[in-house]
């Protein structure tokens, strides 16, 4: 009846307007490009159930509108969330010059121990390149991010950006960096946790029936 | 010869006297069809003397197997717990195994109905256990079904598959869950049967228990480590739980598997589920303790969130999500209004500061009504923008249009491959690019809407009943251009989520001439839903009568008795349903209800009563100012006005008209001049000359004051304090008109009125009735009367240039024909002031002073010019349109919206 997943991750997307944010969340679920994309109204919203390290993990993901006139709609969907993709346009330093306020926001209003991923998209634009790899990893290294470059167009990089992301944030989980109990942590247990975690017992029950026979 | 002929009579006669004295016969036929019937009584009586007697040389078949199911009499000793029958039988060789037509052993009888002994005995002639009926069925599953753990437990040391499956795959623990037999379920536990077998659909054990809400079951499952499974469509016993409404079952299951509680709570987003039965487990699991409490309500208060950041974001189902968000907050204010289960903690959990912990379960709401108020900040924001730079709005609309033009100019934007200078940051910030052909305001209203109307639940269940919270109405108050903004492009929004204006006439005050400019028919549905609002599902309303709520009638004193009745009764039970016998007759029913307003409603009137008097065109009535000779007038006058309310309440018809100002005052709308002509046109002529005329020269020496006849004797009546010395003049006459008017009309009546609205406001309150105005009053209480537009046209003058053939006056009359029942009569109120037409028809339409028809008068056309009317004289003032298209629709505005404020143009 509802799906089943191990945790739910609450991710933003986020960074300047005409980053192609949307066309990477559109690329990421629907697995095309997004064709005649407009400029985003305030939120919009999308999930897909992943599987990542042996988990089924379900992402909730939050599409930020990159324009100023919606930045006060869209910080305040910014509280909770477990994970981000920061998102700068390599063709457009002004999106990249804008990342660090980006940042800030996303560390103050989010959570400190948010899940940040930087992606450098339009990959496919190489030759109208206006920010270098280089110093986009080396920003990426002074912020403690982790970074790729993308392309929703061809959707390179795509899957792994969001998988990323997700795959540190189980990490943290697993080693205790991250409680997903904790009230604003943008982690929530699914049904499937549920039905691992009894698995001990049912075999036992079911060792016992075999004695039985 | 003779000896053995004596014999044998002896014989027979021996056999005589037996029969006879036995009452039955001693020898079995040889027939085995006709013997068969003669032992089956004797066995099921377990006459095992008479049988075994009988069956003694006697050659019968012990198989035999008769009837329908063909069964053996083993079956019917088995059947019958005939255990001394049974085991004759046995001893003659009948088969333990022998089965029936559908399969049954003699052993499946004895479990089925619980017959210990003949299954103890048939155990001991070996009948076997494991034998299957065609439905699979064997004895454990038939002592499984009606809980016999005792035979149960003889019987099951037999057995040699406890897991044995029916044609369904089904076990006797799958029975014995579904039915709750709780000893049974332990016995075949330790019996060994399979804790998680699935039957052929996935159902495992415990999924039986919660499909059939057997708490105690799931928990001995469960504590015997039962696996939460789903069943092959992926239904789980959660599922089955919360279907079925079993809110102790749920919380057992919970209990076990913590994790559960989540899933509940994310099934306030499932659509198919139904509302009640989730709010009631819910409601059972959130009284369980205080920490079950608080949880729930967070819980819920976290989905709502994310489902009301869902209904914000503009690609989602607005249809799904709204009703999602509505219905998890719904959930959430009942379980809040329940309180915790010990409300003697409520107030201290360890919390400490002023914070109490039921407060504190709204934080994760903080979220949501957050964007909201950003949101609507926003679009305030650009309201502001686009008025300041009015090119950007559309002209047809005083709404600022956030429509933006950009991407038609270039439409490369929208390509996948961009030139790098068009997404140059800057460019983008500047240019502000907007989508296409849709603004922001029409995209979010709905949604905003809908998150608006949940902010109004959550704020009003932290309220007392009826309380508007004061945080709401700041919200309302600081956003109030945007709402507004929202409500005129679709007032459809405002039947649809902002019900919270009909809990608080302060705010409904502000949106109120957009609510009065709805259809009527839009404004009597919310009306009706709002008022039934608090009753019990309206699908219980034919519940029977109790004998004790009848009104009983007597008709020949039908206004005093009536009276009695009602005053006797409750107004919780006159809402929920009228029932009404006439003394010494059997009727009952919606007939007879609605023949007890007519005549009451006729009685009401009466003269004799002197409470209601005859307006000046005979057919209206109004309280009568002299009322008072019937020292009980105030009493019965808030009887009528409960007796008004309560056929309003509940739909029906009276048999009265009011004049219009006596509407007014019902809906507290003050009264004008003109109203005075109900009760005397020549008067209200002469105030209408005085507004007409400049007074200044005339030397009338009026001041604010009138004289009175008080009993015999003249006394003059200031109209405001100190009003004998002011003199009335051409700047003040209009103040003066509007007092003289109040008094006749008002003053002179207001006890009169008071205790009418007290009777009238049981059953409707006053901020649902303020939806009409006067006119729709009147049809809501009285109906609408046939209109025959044949006869009015027959019966129509023209003036100031018009004639029957001119087309202006042609297209008229087609748009008549063409109006709905309801447009004609507020068409014929628009022009006369009521609703009714005369008897004998439009030839006897009344104007002020005497018989006035109904006339229509041209008037020199200018764009958008509405008609008007003047009601004294019936007159239609039609304006000389250009087409009849132009005619329609100017004479619908103002028949829609034209009740208002008209009455000086």
């Amino acid at each position: 009846m509802s799906e089943t997943y191990d945790f739910l991750f609450k991710f933003l997307v986020i960074g300047s307007a005409g980053t192609g944010k949307s066309c990477l969340l559109h690329q990421f679920i629907e697995n095309k490009f997004k064709q005649d994309s407009n400029h985003t109204i305030g939120v919009e919203f999308g999930s897909r159930v992943v599987n990542v390290g042996g988990k089924t993990v379900k992402l909730q993901i939050w599409d930020t509108a990159g324009q100023e006139r919606f930045r006060s709609v869209t910080r305040s969907y910014y509280r909770g969330a477990a994970g981000a993709l920061l998102v700068y346009d390599i063709t457009s330093r002004e999106t990249y010059n804008a990342l660090t306020n980006w940042l800030t926001d996303a560390r103050t209003l989010a959570s400190p121990n948010i899940v940040i991923i930087l992606c450098g998209n339009k990959k496919d634009l190489d030759a109208d390149r206006e920010v270098t790899f280089l110093e986009a990893s080396r920003f990426a290294q002074e912020n403690e991010l982790m970074f790729l470059e993308t392309s929703a167009l061809t959707g390179e990089n795509v899957e792994e950006g969001f998988l990323k992301c997700a795959r540190t944030i189980l990490n943290k989980i697993d080693s205790g960096e991250l409680d997903p109990e904790r009230m604003g942590s943008g982690i929530q247990y699914g049904d499937a946790s549920l039905r691992q975690l009894r698995q001990p017992r049912g075999t036992t029950t079911q060792n016992k029936q075999q004695c039985n026979c | 010869m003779m000896e053995r002929a004596m014999e044998q009579l002896n014989v027979q006669l021996n056999r005589l006297t037996r029969s006879l004295r036995r009452a039955r016969t001693v020898e079995l036929p040889e027939d085995n069809e006709t013997a068969v019937y003669t032992l089956m009584p004797m066995v099921m009586a377990d006459q095992h003397r008479s049988v075994s007697e009988l069956l003694l040389n006697s050659k019968f078949d012990v198989n035999y197997a008769f009837g329908r199911v063909k069964r053996s009499l083993l079956h019917i000793a088995a059947n019958c717990g005939s255990v001394e029958c049974l085991v004759l039988l046995l001893k003659r060789g009948a088969n333990p195994n022998y089965q029936d037509i559908s399969g049954c052993t003699p052993l499946h009888l004895a479990a089925r109905n619980g017959q210990k002994k003949c299954m103890g005995r048939l155990l001991e002639y070996n009948a076997d256990v494991n034998i299957c009926n065609n439905e699979g069925l064997t004895a454990i599953h038939w002592l499984a079904v009606n809980g016999r753990t005792e035979l149960l437990h003889d019987l099951v040391q037999h057995v040699t598959n406890v897991d044995v499956e029916d044609a369904m795959g089904q076990t006797a623990l799958h029975v014995a869950c579904q039915n709750g037999h709780k000893t049974t379920v332990l016995c075949l536990l330790d019996s060994g049967a399979d804790i998680n077998r699935p039957n052929v659909s996935g159902a495992t054990p415990l999924y039986f228990a919660c499909s059939h809400g057997q708490r105690d079951t799931a928990q001995i499952l469960l504590s015997r480590g039962a696996k939460y499974l789903a069943d092959k469509n992926g239904i789980t016993p959660l599922d089955l739980c919360v279907q079925g409404g079993y809110g102790e079952t749920c919380e057992i299951l919970i209990q076990h598997h913590g994790r559960l509680f989540q899933m509940l709570i994310q099934m306030t987003q499932n659509d198919d589920i139904k509302e009640n039965m989730l709010r009631q487990v819910l409601e059972h699991v959130s009284q369980q303790s205080d920490t079950h409490y608080q949880r729930i309500l967070t819980s819920l208060a976290e989905v709502a969130t994310t489902n009301g950041h869902k209904l914000l974001s503009l690609s989602s189902s607005y249809e799904a999500q709204m009703k999602s968000l509505l219905r998890i907050i719904r959930i959430f204010c009942h379980v809040f209004r329940l309180g915790p289960s010990s409300p003697n903690n409520g107030n201290d959990m360890g919390y400490n500061g002023n914070k109490t912990p039921r407060s504190q379960v709204f934080k994760p709401l903080e979220l949501l009504w957050h964007s909201l108020d950003e949101w609507l900040v926003l679009i305030s924001t650009e309201l502001d923008r686009s008025r300041k730079n009015p090119s950007s709005s559309s002209s047809s609309s005083e709404i600022a249009s956030l429509l933006l033009k950009q991407r038609e100019v270039d439409p490369s934007v929208s390509t996948p491959k961009l030139p790098s200078s068009l997404l140059d940051p800057q460019i983008v910030m500047e240019t502000e690019v907007y989508p296409d052909g849709e603004d922001v305001i029409s995209m979010t209203a709905n949604r905003l809407s809908a998150v608006i109307q949940a902010f109004y639940m959550c704020c009003s269940c932290q309220m007392p009943q009826g309380m508007t919270s004061p945080r709401f109405i700041e919200f309302v108050c600081k956003h109030d251009e945007v709402l507004k903004c929202f409500v005129t492009r679709n007032p459809k929004i405002i039947f649809n989520h902002f019900h919270f204006l009909l809990e608080c006439p302060e705010l409904m005050s502000r949106f109120m001439h957009i609510i009065k400019g709805q259809p009527f028919k839009d404004r009597c549905e919310w009306f009706y839903e709002h008022l039934l609002a608090g009753q019990p599902d309206s699908d219980m309303v034919h519940r029977p009568v109790n004998e004790n709520d009848i009104l009983l009638i007597h008709r020949d004193s039908i206004f005093r008795s009536s009276c009695e009745m009602v005053s006797k009764s409750t107004n919780e039970k006159l809402k929920q349903g009228i029932a009404v016998r006439f003394h010494g007759e059997e009727g009952m029913g919606q007939g007879v209800v609605r023949e007890w307003f007519d005549i009451l409603s006729n009685e009401i009137i009466n003269p004799d009563y002197g409470l209601f008097t005859q307006s000046a065109d005979g057919t209206t009535f109004q309280p009568n100012s002299n009322s008072s000779v019937n020292p009980d007038h105030l009493n019965y006058f808030r009887f009528a006005g409960q007796i008004l309310g309560l056929a309003l309440y509940h739909r029906q018809l009276v048999n009265i008209y009011f004049t219009r100002s006596f509407y007014k005052h019902i809906l507290g709308i003050p009264v004008n001049y003109q109203d005075v002509a109900s009760i005397d046109p020549e008067y209200a002529k002469n105030l209408q000359w005085i507004l007409d005329n400049d007074i200044s020269d005339l030397g009338l020496e009026l001041t604010f004051s009138v004289e009175t006849d008080v009993f015999g004797a003249m006394e003059e009546v200031p109209l405001k304090p100190g009003g004998t010395s002011i003199l009335v003049t051409q700047d003040n006459k209009a103040e003066y008109v509007q007092l003289v008017t109040e008094l006749r009309m008002t003053r002179a009546i207001q006890p009169q009125i008071n205790a009418f609205l007290t009777g009238f406001h049981t059953f409707i309150p006053p901020s649902l009735i303020q939806l009409f105005d006067e006119y729709e009053l009147e049809l809501l209480l009285s109906g609408m009367p046939e209109i025959d537009v044949q006869d009015w046209c027959r019966n129509t003058e023209y003036t100031s240039g018009y004639d029957p053939q001119e087309p202006v006056i042609r297209w008229f009359w087609e748009v008549v024909e063409s109006l709905t029942q309801e447009e004609r009569v507020l068409l014929l109120q628009f022009v006369t002031g009521s609703s009714r037409v005369p008897h004998g028809g439009f030839a006897f339409l009344m104007g002020g002073s005497g018989l006035q028809k109904f006339t229509v008068a041209a008037v020199p056309y200018t764009s958008n010019l509405l008609p008007t009317s003047s009601t004294c004289i019936n007159m239609l003032k039609l304006p000389e349109y250009p087409s009849q298209e132009v005619l329609r629709d100017r004479l619908l505005v103002a028949l829609h919206c034209g009740s208002y404020g008209y009455t000086m143009a």
